[in-house]
């Protein structure tokens, strides 16, 4: 499944969520859990946005935007990561190979959204300026559409980082059918690997001032759930 | 109520809605300089529309607002009422407009504080990792659940901290105080901390279900390592990204010697 055509539901929807995570509700529907669970199900592949949305929900736990700075932008590692997993697939789902290609390829996306939600900042600072203008001038009607004016920038610009992202597993899905079957196995292997290190990473991004016994004791009771259900006979 | 509050402008339950709709999009045109001042101003604005009937009294009001405005936007909504009830005494000649300014300026900050340390670095982690951790029992609805549990507790404190403003003005500190929400937040953190150091060894599991093969208990035990070590290495900046890679290269190595 795929084609071109879905990549404007890719950049419609990245759009969208960039502008929530901000700009408008913060509900947490930009957070990666909820948004490459979404954008797995807008592509005819939820699984695969679940599980990725999983990964990058632990790897991004800690990211908060505290006064003037600014984290990694999550939802642009989410759903760009998902679109290209998904767009990537040749046949109806993507496999944890492709899972895990495409979280090596976009999931460094965050620091470039990052970076572009730097380069708009001087959007909205004219937009204000503009309406403190404005408003001297008595226009206040006008003065005040300008914080809605102020929400194209952001919809454009990550509505574009997406599809282009999203653009590149298209690009690459003549080419993972040709990868070696070592190579994909190894692929498939390192997705459970790096969940393990995301949720490491969850653990410090807990910021819990004892992360350290709470992770201990989390994985202790782990622990003791799966030698249960190792013996309880799934293993065998 | 007294008369001094009698003789105060009313303003309609409609209004009040629309001024807490709008400041679902406080930080629309969050900038550098102002931050979040344009997002305050226009959530106020029908309300000051209410208040002040005349055109120049009306600009003086917005231009107020206009100035340097930051603070957590769930906890803005205490400031918006807290200002909607100043404006209100203001308008009937009570208060000086300064009164106004001088509220926001002196419970942003400490609202700040507190929003960021309750929502953004404990209920939200909290709800995140939980929901991630029980993603192999429940499924997408575990997706629903982050949702449900993050926004009854979001939208009923960001309603009730309105309302508080709104009723109790510069009185909402002592309310706010006995809610005890530093503490609660403590609790969400070590939550969110156990959640993810299960997940830790969920997804070691899953690495030798995945391989089922010999030698794949050592993969996951390496994986295992390379998490702790990621744990206690992160204040290095790239540290995550650089376990992220060496983990699956890990994967693919293993791959390719055990075939």
């Amino acid at each position: 499944m795929g084609g071109w055509y879905q990549l404007g539901i890719v950049g419609l929807y990245g759009g969208l969520l960039a502008l929530e995570r901000r700009a408008i509700l913060q509900a947490m529907f930009s957070r990666p859990l909820v948004a490459s669970t979404g954008m797995g199900v807008l592509l005819g592949d939820p699984t695969t946005g679940l599980w990725i949305g999983v990964l990058l929900e632990l790897f991004h736990l800690g990211g908060a935007s505290l006064g003037a700075s600014l984290p990694e932008h999550e939802t642009l590692s989410a759903t760009s990561t998902t679109a290209a997993a998904v767009l990537m697939a040749p046949g109806e789902s993507a496999s944890p190979a492709l899972w895990s290609l495409s979280i090596l390829l976009c999931g460094g996306s965050g620091s470039f959204g990052r970076w572009l939600e730097r380069r708009l900042d001087a959007d909205t600072a004219r937009r204000a300026e503009q309406a403190n203008t404005r408003a001297e001038h008595g226009a206040l009607g006008k003065a005040m559409r300008e914080n809605l004016w102020a929400l194209w920038a952001p919809f454009w610009v990550f509505g574009g980082a997406t599809v282009l992202f999203g653009g590149l597993g298209l690009l690459l899905r003549p080419v993972v059918t040709d990868l070696s079957g070592a190579l994909m196995q190894g692929l498939t292997w390192a997705f459970p690997a790096m969940l393990t290190v995301a949720a490491a990473c969850g653990v410090r991004g807990s910021r819990s001032r004892e992360a350290g016994r709470w992770g201990t004791l989390g994985g202790l009771a782990a622990l003791l759930w799966v030698v249960g259900w190792w013996l309880g006979g799934e293993g065998a | 109520m007294s008369d001094a509050s009698d003789a105060l402008p009313r303003i309609p339950r409609i209004v009040l809605f629309r001024v807490f709709l709008r400041s679902l999009l406080l930080q629309a045109s969050w900038n550098p300089k102002g931050m979040q001042n344009l997002g305050l101003a226009y959530a106020l604005y029908p309300a000051l529309e209410v208040l002040y009937p005349e055109r120049t009294a009306l600009q003086a009001a917005v231009q107020r607002h206009l100035a340097f405005f930051n603070t957590h936007p769930y906890s803005a909504a205490a400031i918006l009422g807290g200002v909607l009830y100043h404006e209100r005494r203001i308008a009937a000649g009570q208060e000086p407009p300064s009164q106004a300014v001088a509220f926001k300026a002196a419970l942003m900050g400490p609202l700040a504080a507190l929003g960021d340390g309750f929502f953004w670095l404990s209920l939200k982690p909290a709800a995140g990792a939980l929901s991630a951790a029980l993603v192999p029992w429940l499924g997408l609805w575990a997706v629903l659940l982050f949702l449900v549990l993050y926004n009854a507790v979001h939208f009923s404190l960001r309603g009730w901290l309105f309302r508080l403003g709104l009723e109790q003005g510069d009185g909402l500190v002592v309310s706010l105080s006995r809610v005890r929400l530093p503490q609660r937040g403590a609790l969400l953190r070590n939550l969110a901390a156990a959640c993810a150091g299960g997940l830790v060894v969920i997804a070691a599991q899953r690495v030798v279900q995945v391989t089922g093969q010999r030698g794949s208990a050592l993969l996951a035990l390496a994986c295992v390592a390379l998490a702790v070590l990621t744990y206690m290495r992160m204040a290095w900046r790239p540290a995550r990204y650089v376990a992220l890679y060496l983990a699956a290269g890990l994967a693919v190595l293993s791959a390719a010697l055990i075939r």
